[in-house]
């Protein structure tokens, strides 16, 4: 046996593996979103492009992904930076902190919003004590509450995008630059920052990404009212069965990720590995 | 560097890690407080203490069969999911196929994709060919999303390993079976068994496949949680939600021990 054929071997499993069991059925997915009974058609995507409704839930879904992503990159960043510069005992707390919730099942952590922001829920009765909120006030079903459930949801993914990096910046570039003056807010701005910047953007990416393609926190926070485009492609699978409208929908949703993302990165200079 | 802060520095930085860490373990600790309620709807804080909702859910045929499942689905997952992709990382690092390159970025590319692009395929695809889903469905579907997670972390490992062990072992007499179970696997090692974790971890949670791939007698606990939070949730919710962060607590502890978690986290 050759080495040519010993790596073959070796890897054959999982290229057919994935050849069959994901690459043919996103083709079969693209062929159904434009198929129709008498042959090819566009007739789903004009449906949706040309309704009201679903521009709509195209315009939150994108409008909330984008908030999602600009409140995990701000907490993210700090975030990431403290737990590169800390002791080692601290850096390992706050890591099983942000890898605990991460490995909880987003079903979990979703309820465990539900129950802190429901009318009863501790979060709206602190307000109301506060004064800072009116005796029926709730935060369930608005689009503040998928924004909460998710940024805690999409975090630890930022924030460990951005330690990767972080951790592999030279620690004697904040030192030199505080030597020659620097206050420590200019070195985080001038130094750490522009150094950071290609975990933020992998962070990004990946969170909206995430975010823009994610419908069990936003269908249990949100309610049917507020529908986002992944929630409607689940509604279009499961409820009115309607495949090749949810086909659509998909390539929809990756077209846009695609539209939003490429220009992004290219922006910042090329996508890093995070 | 960290005494050049300043005092008000130091104090924004303590308020700041304490408000990320309240806000990133609330609703875990609210769910571990709903389960331990004695009352019938779901309270925080719980006013009485019992372990009722617990014995609810250990008697409930439902949540009893979703478990089953879903460590059914899970365990085949890890394993499947660990030698495909351990085989393949090693296949890929030693850079002698043509296209070594692209293999790489091929056994990533479920990653890219949202997985709900993934579950309408698979979905749509397996209705047109076998018909009903079955447990195999999520089963492969599960594999293809956790591969690239095994393949990530071997080819961290083997990035970092001596190259001339395998050499040494070939210019020693040690054929190729030998070569590879007696020096590359234990090379590889800690990268198989954080990338086991991931796919273990990911299936065992995952809802997005599990939704769409669903029928009557095949609900994983994710799906089952879901469901009862879609129509009625009551305190055994939390049970079932708080045995998941447990376990979740378990494997942390295990994967601590085993690579420790700071490289974990990094892969």
């Amino acid at each position: 046996m050759s080495d040519r054929a010993e790596n073959t071997l070796l890897v054959l499993p999982g290229l057919l593996l994935l050849a069959l069991a994901f690459f043919v059925p996103i083709t079969q997915m693209l062929v159904l979103s434009v198929s129709g009974e008498n042959g090819p058609t566009l007739d789903h995507f004009t449906r949706f492009l040309g309704d009201p409704y679903y521009l709509n839930v195209l315009w939150r879904t994108v409008r909330l992904s984008l908030i999602i992503t600009v409140i995990c990159a701000a907490v993210g960043f700090p975030l990431a930076y403290i737990m590169a510069r800390v002791g080692p005992r601290l850096r390992l707390w706050l890591i099983v902190l942000v890898i605990l919730p991460l490995m909880t099942s987003v079903v979990v952590r979703t309820f465990g919003w539900m129950v802190l922001l429901s009318r009863s829920g501790l979060v709206p009765q602190v307000l109301r004590d506060l004064g800072l909120a009116e005796r029926n006030f709730s935060i369930m079903q608005t689009e503040l509450a998928i924004v909460i459930g998710m940024v805690q949801v999409l975090l630890p993914f930022m924030t460990l995008s951005i330690l990767g990096v972080v951790t592999r910046i030279d620690r004697r570039l904040e030192e030199a630059a505080r030597t020659m003056g620097c206050t420590f807010m200019q070195t985080l701005r001038t130094v750490v920052f522009p150094l950071a910047v290609p975990g933020i953007v992998a962070g990004s990416l990946l969170v909206f990404t995430l975010s823009a393609s994610s419908f069990v926190t936003p269908n249990l926070l949100g309610g049917s009212r507020i529908q986002v485009l992944a929630a409607s492609i689940y509604r279009s699978v499961t409820q009115t069965l309607d495949w090749p409208f949810a086909a659509a929908q998909a390539v929809i949703l990756f077209a846009g990720i695609l539209l939003i993302l490429v220009p992004y990165a290219r922006l910042a200079g090329g996508r890093s590995n995070g | 560097m960290v005494k050049a802060i300043s005092t008000p520095l130091r104090i924004a930085v303590v308020i700041f890690v304490v408000l990320t860490a309240i806000f990133l373990l609330a609703p875990l600790v609210v769910v571990v407080g709903v389960s331990l309620s004695e009352s019938q709807f779901i309270a925080f804080p719980p006013s009485s203490l019992s372990l009722r909702w617990y014995e609810q859910v250990l008697s409930s045929d439902s949540y009893v069969s979703a478990a089953w499942i879903s460590l059914r689905v899970a365990i085949l997952v890890t394993l499947t999911a660990t030698l495909v992709g351990g085989a393949a990382a090693i296949a890929i690092h030693r850079r002698k196929l043509p296209f070594s390159g692209s293999l790489a970025t091929f056994f990533l590319s479920p990653l890219v994709l949202p997985t709900i692009i993934y579950a309408i395929g698979m979905l749509m695809l397996w209705s047109a060919v076998f018909g009903p889903v079955s447990i195999v469905t999520l089963w492969l579907s599960h594999t293809v999303i956790t591969i690239p997670y095994v393949v990530r972390t071997t080819l961290a490992v083997l990035s970092e390993s001596n190259p001339f062990l395998e050499e040494a072992a070939q210019t020693m007499g040690a054929n190729r079976l030998q070569r590879l179970w007696l020096v590359v696997v234990p090379q590889c090692r800690p990268g198989l068994v954080a990338g086991a974790f991931f796919a273990f971890n990911i299936s065992f949670d995952e809802a997005v496949l599990a939704l769409f791939l669903r029928k009557p007698g095949l609900t994983t606990l994710p799906v089952q949680i879901y469901g009862q939070l879609e129509f009625s949730p009551d305190p055994s919710v939390a049970a079932v939600s708080t045995i998941m962060i447990g376990l979740t607590i378990a494997l942390i502890l295990i994967i601590d021990r085993l690579l420790g978690v700071q490289k974990f986290a990094s892969s």
